[in-house]
């Protein structure tokens, strides 16, 4: 009862006219930046850092809670609309997401985003301010070897989004898992494969492989494609609200992607995209089972709105989970955290079990400001998500002109240094490469982001227990996601050992498909 | 799109597990492979649109993914090997991730060259690089190539310019003079909105002495 009085009191400091301007603007802002293509939440908040250097705590907040929220649902609208997702949390939405786009139903697609970030964050937001020190005690239960079995566990959860060839997919892994490791050492403080450059000791910034590798190595395939790449002057955005049916299927999605979100948002390292993914693949399992119960077609692979209310709901609840272990722990598991870690400190604040004694009043005027952004992200996006819609109606040219021209910013923006647009136009080309050959580009992200993390907790594991690998499976929580792992790899096995049997059957009957119901 | 199409398609795509090339006998890739040609060529949005995560490479060019992932996991292997320790380091030490990532490409190398000879058997697939036209790519490529070179030169507004009509013009921009309004434009307002509003200083170049 406590935690809601200090969330009300929270809101009452935050709700002022002033302030609700700030958040205003902020989602404003956060959008306009997230539908940037290759620019993100994160890219959103580091460039808005400086903004608000002016203003008092409260106010910067509320207006970082706005970009925030604003650069998340940007990055899903780029993903819907021109598959070019701003960040490694929107990939999940862009499969389905774009489907729909491509067959008329952007504006379906954003609204169910729109309204399915607002009930994550809020449910979020609120299950933050409930159960932070319960969550913060789980977190906290985490050594190096449950990080090492989690992030195993995210690679192997890699294989539910590869389409194609698993063969590929490993490969594309493997390939950003290379990436990842050029730079210094973190652990012996070696340089590996900087080949003598000194640029290349701090390693390649995640945002030039995002970048490089789906804004414009997007560009490079499209303009390779020529006349047989998809044409979005046919994409009509269509009504821009959702139908009954729309609605109908939305809303448990919402719901479990939220649960997924907020479960993996406060653990440390596992990042937004895991329930992402998680939920797309939830998804897509039971609107087969759903197929074959009632007969209602599963839409996936085609544009299913579930494929886009789950992993944006699972997107934005575990943001607002980010935040349990930034606030408790003083911990940033996302990029966006850890600029807003940079965010404190800049107001001589140390987040931690600390700023929860010394400062309550701002961490519950924080979260209450995560409650209004989102709710000024339902009212700023809703009505507008047609607008963000047209975008696709400009000329193909320009779009993608446009595009190149922002991601060059994007690079050039980290740090002003044109050593890092060298390194960009390498990750394009070997962009280009993949998307040519039909090796999928997502896990290789993956591997970018979560490759010196499992590296490092590998490391540190064997270096705590001196060398001795069963601190690897030494507790309850490891075995289990081991055993997950295994689940995981082991099901769809048996799922192509049937069909394969099945498919023979047919053949040896009639030519004819056995699966049919 | 067919409802037999539609169909087929989930019952193909299901399942991540299931491959068009590695594991499994020909018979099986082939059940696999036809739907999702077939779903394609039906497709009417993205017409006679050909789907590389489905295509069974074919050729010459399909050795080009597997050379390239070979020679990525002798770099690494070699990295691995030819790694400075500094003495003190506990026994897994910087060498041994690049070793593992490295083998493993190696043979992820290995199994695709094999699905490659696999497939030169059984005659399908098709050429990775058919509908591939270098000519607006290499364009895109030489603009990002000259903004990289005089972006600290001529300044951003010259060079972002120059970069959005290049590519506006590789993919099929030919209004010349409107092109050109069009790019300065952007140029500019992204220079102002960020040097103003977010207080990034892009260069300005040779601009800044004039002005």
């Amino acid at each position: 009862m406590d935690t809601l009085i200090n969330l009300m009191d929270g809101l009452a400091a935050a709700l002022t006219p002033q302030n609700l301007v700030w958040a205003f603007l902020g989602v404003l802002l956060g959008t306009a930046v997230g539908v940037l293509p290759g620019m993100g939440s994160a890219m959103a908040v580091a460039l808005l850092l400086p903004v608000t250097f002016r203003l008092d705590p409260t106010s910067a907040f509320i207006l970082f809670a706005g970009v925030y929220y604003g650069g998340m649902f940007g990055g899903a609208t780029t993903s819907i609309l021109l598959n070019t997702p701003g960040q490694a949390s929107s990939i999940a939405t862009t499969y389905e997401g774009h489907k729909m786009a491509l067959k008329g139903r952007a504006a379906q697609a954003l609204g169910t985003a729109v309204i399915g970030s607002f009930v994550a964050s809020i449910i979020g937001t609120l299950v933050v301010a409930l159960f932070a020190p319960v969550m913060v005690e789980f977190a906290l239960n985490f050594g190096p070897g449950e990080y090492f079995a989690l992030t195993v566990f995210s690679f192997v959860a890699v294989a539910a989004v590869v389409s194609g060839s698993v063969l590929r997919g490993v490969t594309s892994l493997l390939i950003g898992l290379a990436i990842g490791m050029v730079g210094i050492d973190a652990q012996s403080g070696t340089a590996r494969f900087d080949f003598g450059a000194a640029s290349l000791m701090d390693g390649i910034d995640i945002v030039i492989v995002t970048v490089g590798l789906l804004a414009l190595g997007e560009v490079l395939y499209i303009a390779a494609r020529g006349k047989s790449a998809p044409n979005f002057a046919a994409i009509r955005t269509g009504r821009p609200w959702l139908g009954r049916k729309d609605l109908r299927r939305s809303w448990k999605p919402w719901l479990r992607g939220t649960a997924l979100g907020s479960a993996f948002g406060p653990i440390p390292g596992s990042g937004a995209e895991i329930p992402t993914f998680l939920s797309l693949g939830m998804e897509r399992k039971l609107a087969e089972r759903r197929e074959r119960r009632t007969g209602e077609k599963s839409e996936f692979g085609e544009g299913a709105i579930e494929g886009v209310a789950g992993p944006e709901s699972a997107n934005n609840s575990s943001a607002a989970g980010t935040m349990v272990p930034l606030l408790g722990l003083g911990l940033p598991t996302s990029a966006t955290a850890a600029i807003m870690l940079a965010a404190f400190q800049q107001y001589g604040l140390q987040p931690g079990p600390v700023l929860f004694e010394r400062n309550a009043d701002l961490v519950w005027t924080l979260l209450a400001s995560l409650l209004i952004g989102s709710v000024m992200l339902l009212v700023i996006n809703l009505p507008f998500a047609p607008l963000w819609a047209k975008l696709l109606k400009l000329p193909k040219p320009y779009l993608y002109a446009g595009i190149t021209l922002f991601s060059v910013l994007a690079v050039y923006a980290i740090n002003t240094s044109v050593t890092h647009l060298v390194m960009l136009l390498a990750i394009a080309v070997l962009g280009l490469v993949m998307r040519t050959f039909g090796v999928p580009v997502a896990p290789a992200l993956i591997g970018v982001v979560l490759g010196p993390i499992a590296e490092t907790e590998f490391r540190r594991a064997l270096a705590a227990s001196s060398g001795d690998p069963s601190i690897l499976v030494s507790s309850g929580i490891s075995v289990g996601l081991y055993a997950l792992v295994l689940v995981a790899a082991v099901l769809p096995l048996i799922a192509y050992l049937r069909r394969r049997r099945a498919t023979a059957r047919a053949t040896a009957d009639v030519k004819e498909p056995a699966e049919r119901p | 799109m067919s409802a037999n199409g539609t169909d087929e398609k989930h019952a193909a795509g299901d399942d991540p597990s299931e491959t068009t090339d590695g594991s499994g006998s020909p018979e099986a890739t082939e059940a696999v492979e036809t739907p999702g040609t077939e779903t394609d060529a039906g497709s009417t949005a993205v017409a006679a649109a050909p789907d590389p995560e489905n295509t069974v490479w074919r050729g010459p060019a399909a050795w080009i993914v597997p050379a390239l992932t070979a020679i990525l996991g002798l770099v690494a292997v070699w990295g691995a090997v030819t790694i400075e320790a500094p003495p003190n380091v506990t026994p897994p030490g910087p060498g041994a991730f690049p070793g593992a990532v490295g083998v493993l490409l190696l043979i992820a190398a290995v199994c695709m060259s094999v699905v490659n000879l696999r497939n030169l058997g059984s005659g399908k697939g098709a050429s990775p690089l058919a509908w591939f036209e270098g000519r607006p790519v290499l364009l895109v490529l030489a603009g990002l190539v000259v903004h990289t070179a005089l972006l600290e030169f001529v300044g951003w507004l010259l060079a972002g310019a120059l970069l959005f009509w290049v590519v506006a013009y590789a993919f099929g921009a030919r209004a010349h003079l409107r092109d050109a309004i069009v790019a300065l434009s952007m140029s500019a307002a992204v220079q102002v909105g960020f040097s103003l509003g977010l207080g990034l200083n892009l260069p300005g170049g040779f601009l800044e002495l004039v002005l």
